[in-house]
């Protein structure tokens, strides 16, 4: 792993420029509620399954929850300069509405974070089985650590708040305007790869159950005021609008 | 001897509960009661199924629900098959499914897969990264109606286009119909890149393949 670590230090100057960087190679995640799984699920006008599903649904997630390894990285940045369209982290311009998101924040953290690939493999295994069902309900057991890990990083990332400052919403690449291909610009600002996730051809992520993105440090007042990023969304059906 | 059609009561019940072993027996029970196969289906599974999805599109069922009255009838089917076979009924439409090459999402495609084998259809899953040469050599190993692939992001749904090229450049374009699906995917980008049929969730897959066999 250190190994793995300064290689991405020495091929890239740029995270020199951070103000600081961590790894954490364990993160601890909230209980799991079950509302969170039925959610993924999609008992979103119902709220819960009725009691001999939620029995099964149970089971499954008990099981599923030992296979959860989440971990994360991130890395924090001065921002350099920022049009509503863009937002630059040492040498690095990143293109999006970002730069309209992140207006108030004159530091941003780049992060990663994964719930692990025993999760992914356990969720296909069982669909191999024929038992699609415990493949759907491990799946979003991985779904909802990916999410808990990011809200798990972000405890840490919050050690770097000065005083009367506030983490802004998350912005991911893919969503809220900033294509996907922006992941090419984000991996290399952070040691991803010291936590076992790495971006393939596609732009797609290694473990599936991995989530990218930035977040900005910005002054109190600024950050109370913004929205869900789900008023951005044009998928209005989606089960996991908030 | 006939058996009176309120005999599958049993079995409707079991498959909407999504009892699995319940499907079993009761299915079982009926053809040694001398129920014929054909009307298993039609009288047994094909009710109970159109119930689930009722119950499905009222909110009052949910996915795991689907799931669950899905596997009930794919295990009714597992000992149904051979017997249609005997009695020599035209085999159900044979389909391949996968992700397109690039992607590793795995969760809708297997949920397709699942609704699928509950419609009766038998189901070849080729797995995630799925490249194109493997999806032609699916098809012409075995009979195929129709293929279905499946992408997560809008960097890999480019990959289902140049699968269907590849279809065409291989000739067996036309052998096949082809469906797709996955999040970001929509009926227009299906026609688009000349796919045959776009659902929006596993749950359409079903009606979906069937108008496309019909189309067949
Ligand atoms: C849960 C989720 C996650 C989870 C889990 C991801 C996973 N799938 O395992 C987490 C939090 C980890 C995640 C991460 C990311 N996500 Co995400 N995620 C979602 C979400 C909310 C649901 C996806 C899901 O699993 N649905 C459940 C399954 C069962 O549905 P499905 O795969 O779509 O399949 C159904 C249908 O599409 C259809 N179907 C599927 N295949 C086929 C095939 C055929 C033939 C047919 C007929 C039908 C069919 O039937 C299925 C069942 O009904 C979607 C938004 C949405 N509402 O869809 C975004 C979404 C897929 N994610 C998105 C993005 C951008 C990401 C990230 C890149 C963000 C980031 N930078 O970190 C990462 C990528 C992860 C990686 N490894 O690279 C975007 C993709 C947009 C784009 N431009 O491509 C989406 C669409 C959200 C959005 N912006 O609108 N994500």
């Amino acid at each position: 792993m250190s190994e793995e670590l300064s290689s991405t230090v020495a091929q890239n100057g740029l995270i020199a420029a951070a103000l600081a960087a961590e790894i954490c190679p364990e993160l601890a995640l909230a209980p799991l509620a079950p509302a969170e799984i039925y959610r993924y699920l999609g008992y979103l006008l119902k709220g819960s399954p009725a009691p001999p599903m939620a029995e099964r649904i149970a089971q499954v997630v008990a099981e599923a929850q030992l296979c959860l390894r989440p971990r994360g990285a991130y890395a924090v940045y001065p921002v350099s300069r920022r049009t509503a369209h863009s937002l630059k982290l040492g040498d690095t311009t990143i293109s999006g509405n970002i730069g309209e998101y992140l207006k108030d924040a004159d530091r941003v953290a780049v992060f990663a974070v994964t719930a692990g690939e025993e999760i992914s493999l356990l969720s296909e295994s069982a669909a191999k089985n024929g038992d699609a069902f415990s493949a759907l309900v491990m799946d979003a057991v991985g779904s909802w650590a990916a999410e808990a890990a990011a809200d798990a990083l972000m405890l840490s990332v919050r050690r770097h708040l000065r005083d009367e400052e506030e983490l802004t919403l998350r912005y991911s690449p893919g969503y809220c305007g900033m294509e996907i291909s922006q992941q090419r610009k984000l991996f290399p600002l952070m040691q991803a790869e010291a936590v076992g996730v790495r971006l393939i051809p596609s732009m797609l992520m290694h473990p599936l159950k991995s989530i990218s993105g930035l977040v900005g440090l910005a002054p109190k007042e600024a950050v109370s005021s913004y929205h869900s990023p789900c008023d951005l969304c044009p998928r209005t059906g989606c089960s996991m609008r908030r | 001897m006939e058996k009176p059609i309120q005999d599958l009561s049993a079995l409707r019940h079991a498959v909407i509960e999504g009892d699995v072993p319940a499907s079993v027996t009761a299915a079982r029970t009926a053809l040694e009661e001398g129920v014929q196969p054909i009307d298993v289906i039609s009288q047994g599974i094909s009710p109970a199924m159109a119930e689930v999805g009722k119950l499905f599109e009222e909110g009052e069922y949910f996915v795991p629900e689907l799931l669950m009255a899905a596997r009930a009838t794919k295990e009714i089917f597992v000992i149904l098959r051979p017997l249609l076979a005997q009695a020599g009924s035209k085999p159900m439409a044979h389909v391949v499914l996968g992700t397109v090459q690039g992607d590793l999402h795995d969760i809708g495609k297997n949920l397709v897969a699942a609704m699928l084998e509950g419609g009766g259809f038998e189901v070849t899953d080729l797995g995630v990264d799925v490249p194109p040469e493997t999806f032609i050599a699916a098809v012409k190993k075995r009979p195929v109606q129709i293929v279905g692939l499946s992408a997560l992001l809008t960097t890999t749904m480019p990959a289902m286009k140049t699968t269907i090229e590849a279809f065409r450049a291989a000739g067996i374009r036309e052998q096949i119909k082809i469906m797709v699906g996955g999040a970001p995917v929509t009926s227009k980008y299906a026609e688009t890149i000349g796919a045959d049929g776009y659902s929006e969730t596993a749950a359409a897959s079903v009606d979906l393949a069937r108008r496309l066999v019909a189309a067949c």
